[in-house]
């Protein structure tokens, strides 16, 4: 679960996120978003390490982390949220569409019909692929 | 489909942790197996039988619908 790619990536964050942060307050980046960005970089990165090692050094938890990873009701759960989740974002996007529409936001309403467009044809190309596959 | 996995295993005084930790899952899935909520796969299905020494039509009872 934790590997060392992983472990890469999260020092990674943390150095990005340092980077920004530096740039931020020596005013090499113009914009307090940056420091944010970097604060939150930071936060998550340290966070994943603080995992990862916690995984390598007790044993307990690794196994609680390999059976959550594995335990087929919690793929099946994954599975079932992003599905949910697509759904969703469909209807919700479909709505706002049509009140932007009503409400004459020309640019906003395309942008969104485009969104639905490219989300119910990535679901088209999902099932032709996956159709094959299985 | 309904299963008997809760009273074989009360019968054999195996608690829930023992038999995820044995299977490879959360003892949230055995809860949601004995309550109905949750299917197995076959491939559960089977180990679940395996480890009480049964066939999956012991443990697991098949309705239409």
């Amino acid at each position: 679960m934790y590997d060392n790619k992983r472990l890469f990536l999260s020092v990674f964050w943390v150095v990005l996120g340092a980077a920004l942060l530096i740039l931020s307050v020596t005013g090499k980046l113009d914009s307090t978003r940056y420091a944010g960005m970097g604060g939150g970089l930071i936060a998550v990165g340290l966070l994943q390490i603080a995992r990862n090692l916690r995984y390598r050094r007790d044993p307990a938890y690794r196994e609680k982390i390999d059976t959550e990873v594995s335990d087929e009701r919690n793929r099946f759960l994954r599975m079932k949220s992003w599905s949910w989740a697509g759904y969703i974002t469909v209807i919700a996007e479909g709505i706002a569409a049509i009140v932007a529409a009503v409400k004459g936001q020309e640019t906003v309403q395309l942008v969104l019909s485009y969104s639905v467009c490219l989300l119910l044809a990535a679901y088209y190309i999902s099932y032709l692929v996956l159709s094959r596959k299985y | 489909m309904k299963n008997r996995i809760e009273e074989i295993r009360s019968a054999r005084g195996i608690r829930q942790e023992e038999l995820a930790r044995q299977m490879g899952v959360s003892r949230q899935t055995i809860s949601s197996l004995e309550n109905g909520r949750y299917n197995p796969s076959i491939l559960l299905a089977w180990k679940i039988a395996k480890f009480f020494g049964m066939t999956i039509e012991d443990v697991f009872i098949f309705e239409e619908e």
